[in-house]
Protein backbone atom coordinates (compact mmCIF):
# COMPACT_ATOMS: atom_id res chain seq x y z
CA UNK A 1 0.00 0.00 0.00
CA UNK A 2 1.51 3.15 -1.04
CA UNK A 3 1.65 6.23 1.44
CA UNK A 4 -1.13 9.20 0.43
CA UNK A 5 -0.32 12.83 1.40
CA UNK A 6 -1.83 13.84 4.70
CA UNK A 7 -3.24 17.14 3.05
CA UNK A 8 -5.01 14.71 0.43
CA UNK A 9 -6.50 12.51 3.33
CA UNK A 10 -7.59 16.25 4.81
CA UNK A 11 -9.35 16.98 1.94
CA UNK A 12 -11.27 13.96 1.52
CA UNK A 13 -12.54 13.52 5.03
CA UNK A 14 -13.46 17.50 4.66
CA UNK A 15 -14.93 17.13 1.04
CA UNK A 16 -17.11 13.94 2.90
CA UNK A 17 -18.28 16.08 5.50
CA UNK A 18 -19.43 18.48 3.70
CA UNK A 19 -21.38 15.97 1.40
CA UNK A 20 -22.98 14.07 4.31
CA UNK A 21 -23.94 17.39 5.93
CA UNK A 22 -26.04 18.33 2.54
CA UNK A 23 -27.21 14.92 1.80
CA UNK A 24 -28.99 14.96 5.32
CA UNK A 25 -30.74 18.46 4.51
CA UNK A 26 -31.98 17.59 0.74
CA UNK A 27 -35.41 17.73 0.06
CA UNK A 28 -37.96 17.34 -2.37
CA UNK A 29 -40.54 20.24 -2.98
CA UNK A 30 -43.88 18.74 -3.43
CA UNK A 31 -43.91 19.73 -7.37
CA UNK A 32 -41.02 17.20 -7.68
CA UNK A 33 -42.36 14.71 -5.78
CA UNK A 34 -45.75 14.86 -7.95
CA UNK A 35 -43.92 13.85 -11.07
CA UNK A 36 -44.90 10.76 -12.47
CA UNK A 37 -42.04 8.29 -14.13
CA UNK A 38 -43.25 9.28 -17.87
CA UNK A 39 -42.59 12.83 -17.10
CA UNK A 40 -38.79 11.92 -15.27
CA UNK A 41 -38.28 9.76 -18.39
CA UNK A 42 -39.30 12.73 -20.59
CA UNK A 43 -37.03 15.75 -18.68
CA UNK A 44 -33.99 13.67 -17.30
CA UNK A 45 -33.16 10.87 -20.25
CA UNK A 46 -32.93 13.70 -23.36
CA UNK A 47 -30.69 15.31 -21.07
CA UNK A 48 -27.47 13.31 -22.56
CA UNK A 49 -29.30 11.11 -25.38
CA UNK A 50 -32.76 10.72 -27.06
CA UNK A 51 -35.56 9.30 -25.11
CA UNK A 52 -35.59 5.16 -24.82
CA UNK A 53 -38.64 3.06 -25.89
CA UNK A 54 -39.70 0.75 -23.05
CA UNK A 55 -39.36 -1.75 -25.48
CA UNK A 56 -35.85 -1.53 -25.67
CA UNK A 57 -35.28 -3.92 -22.70
CA UNK A 58 -37.13 -6.48 -20.58
CA UNK A 59 -38.61 -5.86 -17.01
CA UNK A 60 -35.24 -7.17 -15.65
CA UNK A 61 -33.06 -5.30 -17.95
CA UNK A 62 -34.39 -1.78 -16.97
CA UNK A 63 -33.31 -2.17 -13.75
CA UNK A 64 -30.28 -2.52 -14.35
CA UNK A 65 -30.01 -0.11 -17.10
CA UNK A 66 -31.76 2.37 -14.29
CA UNK A 67 -28.66 1.44 -12.09
CA UNK A 68 -26.24 2.20 -14.80
CA UNK A 69 -28.23 5.54 -16.16
CA UNK A 70 -28.26 6.80 -11.85
CA UNK A 71 -24.41 6.49 -11.63
CA UNK A 72 -24.09 8.67 -15.04
CA UNK A 73 -26.32 11.16 -14.98
CA UNK A 74 -26.27 10.86 -11.13
CA UNK A 75 -30.09 10.73 -11.24
CA UNK A 76 -31.81 10.77 -7.47
CA UNK A 77 -33.19 7.46 -6.37
CA UNK A 78 -36.49 8.21 -6.27
CA UNK A 79 -36.33 9.53 -10.29
CA UNK A 80 -34.62 6.33 -11.02
CA UNK A 81 -37.52 4.10 -9.27
CA UNK A 82 -40.30 5.85 -11.09
CA UNK A 83 -38.17 6.14 -14.13
CA UNK A 84 -37.49 2.32 -14.55
CA UNK A 85 -41.18 1.44 -13.07
CA UNK A 86 -42.72 3.49 -15.96
CA UNK A 87 -40.19 1.66 -18.79
CA UNK A 88 -41.08 -1.95 -16.92
CA UNK A 89 -44.95 -0.68 -17.72
CA UNK B 1 -87.07 -23.93 -17.14
CA UNK B 2 -84.36 -26.28 -15.35
CA UNK B 3 -81.64 -26.42 -18.13
CA UNK B 4 -81.92 -22.21 -18.22
CA UNK B 5 -81.17 -22.38 -14.54
CA UNK B 6 -78.54 -24.96 -14.78
CA UNK B 7 -76.83 -22.79 -17.72
CA UNK B 8 -76.82 -19.44 -15.36
CA UNK B 9 -75.14 -21.70 -12.58
CA UNK B 10 -72.41 -23.16 -15.19
CA UNK B 11 -72.12 -19.14 -16.28
CA UNK B 12 -71.55 -17.71 -12.73
CA UNK B 13 -69.10 -20.28 -11.77
CA UNK B 14 -66.91 -19.79 -15.01
CA UNK B 15 -66.92 -16.04 -14.01
CA UNK B 16 -66.32 -17.04 -10.64
CA UNK B 17 -63.45 -19.07 -11.93
CA UNK B 18 -61.81 -16.53 -14.37
CA UNK B 19 -61.74 -13.90 -11.46
CA UNK B 20 -59.63 -16.39 -9.43
CA UNK B 21 -57.58 -16.99 -11.71
CA UNK B 22 -56.78 -14.21 -12.62
CA UNK B 23 -55.69 -13.08 -9.37
CA UNK B 24 -53.88 -16.10 -8.45
CA UNK B 25 -51.71 -15.40 -11.89
CA UNK B 26 -51.34 -11.57 -10.87
CA UNK B 27 -50.42 -12.92 -7.59
CA UNK B 28 -48.16 -15.80 -8.52
CA UNK B 29 -46.58 -13.57 -11.27
CA UNK B 30 -45.58 -10.88 -8.66
CA UNK B 31 -44.19 -13.85 -6.54
CA UNK B 32 -41.81 -14.74 -9.66
CA UNK B 33 -40.36 -11.07 -9.92
CA UNK B 34 -39.87 -10.86 -6.11
CA UNK B 35 -37.69 -14.01 -6.79
CA UNK B 36 -36.02 -12.79 -9.77
CA UNK B 37 -35.44 -9.30 -8.40
CA UNK B 38 -33.67 -11.26 -5.37
CA UNK B 39 -31.60 -14.12 -7.37
CA UNK B 40 -27.59 -13.16 -8.50
CA UNK B 41 -26.88 -15.03 -11.34
CA UNK B 42 -27.45 -14.90 -15.30
CA UNK B 43 -30.42 -13.48 -15.18
CA UNK B 44 -28.98 -10.23 -13.86
CA UNK B 45 -26.04 -9.92 -16.38
CA UNK B 46 -26.48 -8.27 -19.76
CA UNK B 47 -24.51 -6.58 -22.60
CA UNK B 48 -25.32 -3.33 -24.25
CA UNK B 49 -22.29 -1.35 -26.19
CA UNK B 50 -21.79 0.55 -28.84
CA UNK B 51 -20.14 -0.19 -32.05
CA UNK B 52 -19.37 3.36 -35.06
CA UNK B 53 -17.97 2.89 -38.06
CA UNK B 54 -17.58 5.07 -41.26
CA UNK B 55 -15.94 6.74 -43.95
CA UNK B 56 -14.04 9.54 -43.67
CA UNK B 57 -12.09 12.12 -46.37
CA UNK B 58 -9.28 14.87 -44.66
CA UNK B 59 -7.33 17.52 -46.58
CA UNK B 60 -4.35 18.98 -45.34
CA UNK B 61 -2.26 22.07 -45.93
CA UNK B 62 0.61 22.64 -44.46
CA UNK B 63 2.29 26.16 -44.60
CA UNK B 64 5.86 26.12 -43.24
CA UNK B 65 6.63 29.86 -41.89
CA UNK B 66 7.76 31.57 -45.51
CA UNK B 67 7.17 28.62 -47.20
CA UNK B 68 5.59 26.84 -50.19
CA UNK B 69 1.86 24.83 -48.92
CA UNK B 70 1.73 21.44 -49.69
CA UNK B 71 -1.63 19.55 -49.73
CA UNK B 72 -2.05 15.86 -48.70
CA UNK B 73 -5.48 14.08 -49.11
CA UNK B 74 -5.89 11.24 -47.55
CA UNK B 75 -9.68 8.74 -47.80
CA UNK B 76 -10.13 5.91 -44.90
CA UNK B 77 -12.92 3.31 -44.27
CA UNK B 78 -12.06 3.62 -40.45
CA UNK B 79 -9.55 5.25 -38.58
CA UNK B 80 -9.77 6.15 -34.46
CA UNK B 81 -12.03 8.74 -34.89
CA UNK B 82 -14.54 6.83 -36.58
CA UNK B 83 -14.63 3.45 -35.98
CA UNK B 84 -15.11 1.41 -32.74
CA UNK B 85 -16.93 -1.88 -31.13
CA UNK B 86 -17.40 -1.74 -27.49
CA UNK B 87 -19.35 -4.24 -25.92
CA UNK B 88 -20.40 -3.03 -22.35
CA UNK B 89 -20.93 -5.78 -19.79
CA UNK B 90 -23.57 -5.23 -17.03
CA UNK B 91 -23.91 -7.23 -13.76
CA UNK B 92 -25.88 -6.81 -10.73
CA UNK B 93 -26.48 -8.31 -7.90
CA UNK B 94 -29.72 -7.11 -6.55
CA UNK B 95 -29.75 -3.88 -6.32
CA UNK B 96 -27.16 -3.19 -4.06
CA UNK B 97 -24.18 -3.88 -6.24
CA UNK B 98 -23.34 -2.95 -9.86
CA UNK B 99 -20.24 -3.94 -11.78
CA UNK B 100 -20.10 -2.45 -15.40
CA UNK B 101 -16.91 -3.55 -17.81
CA UNK B 102 -16.43 -2.00 -21.61
CA UNK B 103 -13.61 -3.31 -23.17
CA UNK B 104 -13.12 -1.56 -26.94
CA UNK B 105 -11.35 -2.16 -30.06
CA UNK B 106 -10.35 0.97 -32.31
CA UNK B 107 -9.40 -0.23 -35.29
CA UNK B 108 -5.84 -0.80 -33.88
CA UNK B 109 -5.71 -1.29 -29.92
CA UNK B 110 -7.86 -3.66 -27.85
CA UNK B 111 -8.32 -1.08 -24.28
CA UNK B 112 -10.95 -0.83 -21.74
CA UNK B 113 -12.78 2.11 -21.44
CA UNK B 114 -13.83 1.19 -17.62
CA UNK B 115 -14.14 -1.66 -15.23
CA UNK B 116 -15.98 -0.77 -11.93
CA UNK B 117 -17.73 -1.77 -9.23
CA UNK B 118 -20.97 0.34 -8.03
CA UNK B 119 -21.96 0.05 -4.23
CA UNK B 120 -25.37 1.73 -4.18
CA UNK B 121 -24.78 2.61 -0.27
CA UNK B 122 -27.90 4.99 0.47
CA UNK B 123 -30.42 7.22 -1.68
CA UNK B 124 -27.80 9.73 -2.72
CA UNK B 125 -24.66 7.94 -2.37
CA UNK B 126 -23.01 5.18 -4.85
CA UNK B 127 -19.58 4.27 -3.77
CA UNK B 128 -17.65 3.19 -6.44
CA UNK B 129 -14.25 1.33 -7.23
CA UNK B 130 -11.98 0.57 -9.77
CA UNK B 131 -11.20 1.70 -13.26
CA UNK B 132 -13.78 4.33 -13.74
CA UNK B 133 -14.14 7.68 -15.88
CA UNK B 134 -12.49 10.45 -13.60
CA UNK B 135 -15.20 12.74 -12.49
CA UNK B 136 -14.15 16.17 -14.57
CA UNK B 137 -16.55 18.06 -17.17
CA UNK B 138 -19.58 16.58 -18.80
CA UNK B 139 -17.96 15.24 -22.17
CA UNK B 140 -15.98 12.08 -21.12
CA UNK B 141 -18.67 10.73 -18.74
CA UNK B 142 -21.71 11.72 -20.77
CA UNK B 143 -21.27 12.64 -24.02
CA UNK B 144 -19.02 10.60 -25.85
CA UNK B 145 -20.54 7.50 -27.40
CA UNK B 146 -20.58 7.82 -30.78
CA UNK B 147 -24.69 6.71 -30.50
CA UNK B 148 -25.05 10.34 -28.14
CA UNK B 149 -22.37 12.88 -29.72
CA UNK B 150 -24.07 15.15 -32.20
CA UNK B 151 -20.96 15.30 -34.66
CA UNK B 152 -18.45 12.71 -35.48
CA UNK B 153 -15.32 13.50 -33.50
CA UNK B 154 -14.71 14.19 -29.88
CA UNK B 155 -13.90 17.54 -29.43
CA UNK B 156 -9.91 18.28 -28.58
CA UNK B 157 -8.85 19.08 -25.26
CA UNK B 158 -11.40 16.37 -23.44
CA UNK B 159 -9.43 13.80 -23.38
CA UNK B 160 -8.06 14.28 -19.75
CA UNK B 161 -8.40 13.02 -17.06
CA UNK B 162 -9.56 9.92 -18.85
CA UNK B 163 -10.07 6.88 -17.00
CA UNK B 164 -7.94 6.14 -14.13
CA UNK B 165 -7.57 3.17 -11.04
CA UNK B 166 -9.34 4.45 -7.46
CA UNK B 167 -12.23 4.84 -5.59
CA UNK B 168 -15.16 7.70 -5.53
CA UNK B 169 -18.30 8.47 -4.12
CA UNK B 170 -21.10 9.67 -5.68
CA UNK B 171 -24.98 10.83 -6.29
CA UNK B 172 -28.03 12.46 -7.27
CA UNK B 173 -30.36 14.91 -4.82
CA UNK B 174 -32.88 17.01 -4.88
CA UNK B 175 -33.11 20.27 -3.21
CA UNK B 176 -36.17 21.71 -3.25
CA UNK B 177 -37.60 22.29 -6.83
CA UNK B 178 -33.76 22.25 -7.51
CA UNK B 179 -31.49 19.39 -8.23
CA UNK B 180 -27.35 18.76 -7.32
CA UNK B 181 -25.08 15.74 -7.95
CA UNK B 182 -21.62 15.43 -6.90
CA UNK B 183 -19.01 13.18 -8.23
CA UNK B 184 -15.52 12.65 -6.63
CA UNK B 185 -12.72 10.63 -6.62
CA UNK B 186 -9.26 9.48 -4.96
CA UNK B 187 -6.94 8.15 -7.82
CA UNK B 188 -3.71 7.14 -9.08
CA UNK B 189 -3.28 10.22 -10.84
CA UNK B 190 -1.56 11.38 -14.48
CA UNK B 191 1.91 11.28 -15.49
CA UNK B 192 4.22 13.95 -16.52
CA UNK B 193 5.89 13.28 -20.14
CA UNK B 194 9.41 14.39 -20.71
CA UNK B 195 8.26 17.01 -23.10
CA UNK B 196 5.66 18.36 -20.46
CA UNK B 197 2.60 16.78 -22.02
CA UNK B 198 0.11 14.89 -19.44
CA UNK B 199 -1.06 11.52 -19.56
CA UNK B 200 -2.96 8.79 -17.84
CA UNK B 201 -0.77 6.63 -15.31
CA UNK B 202 -1.81 3.38 -16.33
CA UNK B 203 -2.31 0.29 -13.93
CA UNK B 204 1.35 0.31 -12.06
CA UNK B 205 1.51 3.90 -10.44
CA UNK B 206 3.87 6.38 -11.39
CA UNK B 207 4.26 7.91 -7.25
CA UNK B 208 3.20 8.25 -4.44
CA UNK B 209 1.23 11.03 -4.90
CA UNK B 210 -2.89 10.29 -5.36
CA UNK B 211 -4.53 12.68 -7.30
CA UNK B 212 -8.18 14.27 -6.11
CA UNK B 213 -11.12 15.31 -8.35
CA UNK B 214 -14.62 16.37 -8.55
CA UNK B 215 -17.30 17.85 -10.07
CA UNK B 216 -20.33 19.78 -8.89
CA UNK B 217 -23.28 20.28 -10.47
CA UNK B 218 -26.50 21.95 -9.87
CA UNK B 219 -29.82 21.85 -12.14
CA UNK B 220 -31.75 25.04 -11.11
CA UNK B 221 -35.12 24.04 -12.78
CA UNK B 222 -37.47 21.33 -11.58
CA UNK B 223 -37.80 20.31 -15.43
CA UNK B 224 -34.05 19.29 -15.41
CA UNK B 225 -33.29 21.34 -18.43
CA UNK B 226 -30.29 23.37 -17.37
CA UNK B 227 -27.07 21.85 -15.49
CA UNK B 228 -24.09 23.35 -14.37
CA UNK B 229 -20.93 22.16 -13.02
CA UNK B 230 -17.58 23.01 -11.88
CA UNK B 231 -15.05 20.57 -11.84
CA UNK B 232 -11.14 20.73 -9.86
CA UNK B 233 -8.68 17.93 -10.12
CA UNK B 234 -5.39 18.04 -7.96
CA UNK B 235 -2.18 16.00 -7.63
CA UNK B 236 1.44 14.80 -8.54
CA UNK B 237 2.37 13.99 -12.05
CA UNK B 238 6.28 13.15 -11.44
CA UNK B 239 7.63 9.49 -11.77
CA UNK B 240 8.97 8.57 -8.60
CA UNK B 241 12.29 9.33 -8.92
CA UNK B 242 12.41 11.70 -11.79
CA UNK B 243 14.06 14.86 -11.72
CA UNK B 244 10.92 16.77 -11.60
CA UNK B 245 10.57 19.30 -8.27
CA UNK B 246 7.63 18.60 -6.94
CA UNK B 247 5.84 18.46 -9.93
CA UNK B 248 1.64 18.23 -9.83
CA UNK B 249 -1.31 19.27 -12.06
CA UNK B 250 -4.05 21.55 -11.30
CA UNK B 251 -6.90 21.48 -13.36
CA UNK B 252 -10.36 23.38 -13.32
CA UNK B 253 -13.41 22.96 -15.14
CA UNK B 254 -17.04 24.06 -16.23
CA UNK B 255 -19.89 22.70 -18.23
CA UNK B 256 -22.76 24.00 -19.51
CA UNK B 257 -25.87 21.31 -20.39
CA UNK B 258 -29.64 22.99 -21.74
CA UNK B 259 -32.21 20.39 -23.69
CA UNK B 260 -35.64 21.89 -24.10
CA UNK B 261 -38.55 21.38 -26.05
CA UNK B 262 -39.59 24.59 -27.83
CA UNK B 263 -42.04 23.01 -29.36
CA UNK B 264 -41.98 21.77 -32.71
CA UNK B 265 -37.92 22.09 -32.06
CA UNK B 266 -35.77 20.58 -29.47
CA UNK B 267 -32.89 22.74 -28.85
CA UNK B 268 -29.74 21.11 -27.45
CA UNK B 269 -26.42 23.14 -25.85
CA UNK B 270 -23.55 21.85 -24.39
CA UNK B 271 -20.23 22.99 -23.94
CA UNK B 272 -17.21 22.63 -21.28
CA UNK B 273 -14.08 24.56 -21.06
CA UNK B 274 -11.07 23.02 -19.26
CA UNK B 275 -7.54 24.34 -17.91
CA UNK B 276 -4.69 22.85 -17.17
CA UNK B 277 -1.99 24.27 -15.20
CA UNK B 278 1.09 22.27 -14.46
CA UNK B 279 3.68 24.00 -12.04
CA UNK B 280 7.13 25.02 -13.26
CA UNK B 281 9.32 22.08 -13.66
CA UNK B 282 12.41 21.75 -16.30
CA UNK B 283 11.85 19.63 -19.20
CA UNK B 284 14.93 17.83 -21.29
CA UNK B 285 15.65 18.64 -24.67
CA UNK B 286 15.95 15.19 -26.65
CA UNK B 287 18.16 17.27 -29.20
CA UNK B 288 20.92 17.56 -26.82
CA UNK B 289 19.60 16.51 -22.97
CA UNK B 290 19.79 20.11 -21.72
CA UNK B 291 17.18 21.76 -19.71
CA UNK B 292 14.35 24.41 -20.50
CA UNK B 293 11.44 25.37 -19.21
CA UNK B 294 8.05 27.13 -20.36
CA UNK B 295 4.43 28.35 -18.87
CA UNK B 296 2.90 24.75 -18.92
CA UNK B 297 -0.93 25.79 -19.09
CA UNK B 298 -3.32 24.04 -21.69
CA UNK B 299 -7.11 25.48 -22.01
CA UNK B 300 -9.79 24.05 -23.92
CA UNK B 301 -13.11 25.11 -24.65
CA UNK B 302 -15.67 24.08 -26.87
CA UNK B 303 -19.50 24.45 -27.20
CA UNK B 304 -22.22 22.71 -29.54
CA UNK B 305 -25.50 23.81 -30.36
CA UNK B 306 -27.87 21.15 -31.55
CA UNK B 307 -31.35 21.43 -33.39
CA UNK B 308 -34.54 18.78 -34.05
CA UNK B 309 -38.05 19.43 -34.98
CA UNK B 310 -39.17 16.36 -32.84
CA UNK B 311 -42.87 18.01 -32.81
CA UNK B 312 -43.50 17.84 -36.36
CA UNK B 313 -45.86 15.44 -38.14
CA UNK B 314 -43.46 14.30 -40.95
CA UNK B 315 -42.08 11.12 -40.00
CA UNK B 316 -39.00 11.37 -42.13
CA UNK B 317 -38.45 15.19 -41.11
CA UNK B 318 -38.70 14.97 -37.24
CA UNK B 319 -35.64 12.57 -37.21
CA UNK B 320 -33.10 14.96 -38.96
CA UNK B 321 -30.95 16.70 -36.41
CA UNK B 322 -28.48 19.73 -37.22
CA UNK B 323 -25.36 20.23 -35.09
CA UNK B 324 -22.94 22.56 -34.68
CA UNK B 325 -19.71 22.71 -32.79
CA UNK B 326 -16.62 25.40 -32.21
CA UNK B 327 -13.41 23.96 -30.32
CA UNK B 328 -11.10 26.56 -29.06
CA UNK B 329 -7.63 25.02 -27.61
CA UNK B 330 -4.63 26.54 -26.73
CA UNK B 331 -1.42 24.62 -25.71
CA UNK B 332 1.48 26.01 -23.80
CA UNK B 333 3.52 28.39 -26.28
CA UNK B 334 7.50 27.17 -26.38
CA UNK B 335 6.95 23.55 -25.94
CA UNK B 336 7.50 21.25 -28.36
CA UNK B 337 3.17 20.80 -29.02
CA UNK B 338 2.48 24.45 -28.57
CA UNK B 339 -0.48 25.68 -30.98
CA UNK B 340 -3.31 28.07 -31.26
CA UNK B 341 -6.03 25.79 -32.44
CA UNK B 342 -9.78 26.28 -33.49
CA UNK B 343 -12.48 24.30 -35.57
CA UNK B 344 -15.75 24.57 -36.83
CA UNK B 345 -18.17 21.74 -37.25
CA UNK B 346 -21.20 21.47 -39.28
CA UNK B 347 -23.56 18.20 -38.41
CA UNK B 348 -26.40 16.82 -40.20
CA UNK B 349 -27.71 13.73 -38.15
CA UNK B 350 -30.17 11.41 -39.16
CA UNK B 351 -31.83 9.16 -36.73
CA UNK B 352 -33.01 5.60 -37.42
CA UNK B 353 -33.94 4.83 -33.76
CA UNK B 354 -33.54 6.50 -30.82
CA UNK B 355 -30.01 4.66 -30.42
CA UNK B 356 -29.13 4.63 -34.35
CA UNK B 357 -27.73 7.39 -36.07
CA UNK B 358 -26.75 8.21 -39.22
CA UNK B 359 -24.07 11.23 -39.56
CA UNK B 360 -22.52 13.80 -42.14
CA UNK B 361 -20.18 15.93 -40.64
CA UNK B 362 -17.91 18.36 -42.26
CA UNK B 363 -15.04 19.37 -39.90
CA UNK B 364 -12.54 22.44 -40.68
CA UNK B 365 -9.46 22.95 -38.58
CA UNK B 366 -7.20 25.50 -37.75
CA UNK B 367 -3.90 25.32 -36.30
CA UNK B 368 -1.04 27.54 -35.46
CA UNK B 369 1.96 26.59 -34.10
CA UNK B 370 3.70 28.60 -31.69
CA UNK B 371 6.13 25.44 -30.45
CA UNK B 372 9.44 26.25 -29.75
CA UNK B 373 11.59 24.32 -33.02
CA UNK B 374 14.83 23.73 -30.90
CA UNK B 375 12.97 21.14 -28.66
CA UNK B 376 11.34 19.31 -31.39
CA UNK B 377 8.11 21.71 -32.13
CA UNK B 378 6.98 22.87 -36.18
CA UNK B 379 6.54 25.92 -37.12
CA UNK B 380 3.78 26.66 -39.55
CA UNK B 381 -0.18 26.75 -39.93
CA UNK B 382 -2.11 23.94 -40.41
CA UNK B 383 -5.30 23.59 -41.92
CA UNK B 384 -7.42 20.41 -42.11
CA UNK B 385 -11.25 19.84 -43.56
CA UNK B 386 -12.96 16.82 -43.22
CA UNK B 387 -16.21 15.10 -44.00
CA UNK B 388 -17.49 12.41 -42.29
CA UNK B 389 -20.36 9.91 -42.74
CA UNK B 390 -20.77 7.73 -39.85
CA UNK B 391 -22.75 5.10 -38.67
CA UNK B 392 -23.57 4.46 -34.87
CA UNK B 393 -25.66 2.24 -33.18
CA UNK B 394 -26.42 1.57 -29.07
CA UNK B 395 -27.27 -2.13 -28.71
Amino acid sequence: MKKINNKTWVMLAMLTMIIAIIINGCAESKLVAAKSGAQLWAENCQRCHNTPSPSSFSHEQWVTIGMNMQTRAKLTDKEREKIVAFLQQ
Amino acid sequence: MMAGCLATLNSHAQQQTTVIDSTLLERVAALEQQVADQKPGESHFMVVGLTTFGFVQHKTIFTPPGGISTAVKTNSLADADNYELSPMLLWRHGTRFLIEFEPSFDGTNLGVNWANISYFAAPGLVIHAGYFVVPFGIYSKRLAAGWIDKVATDPVGTDLPGSDFGVGLSGGLPLGSMKWSYDISLTNGLQLLPDGELQGAGVADNNNNKTVSGRVSLLPFSNSSLEIGVSALHGGVADAGSHYNNANVTMYGADINFVKNFDPILINIKGQYTRINVNKQYYTNPADSSLYSFNNKTSSLFGQLSIRPVGIDNPVFKNFELAYRYITYTAPNSSSWGQNYHENDFGLDYWLSWRTVLKLSYERRHSLSTANTTVGGTAGTTNVNSIYLQFSIEF
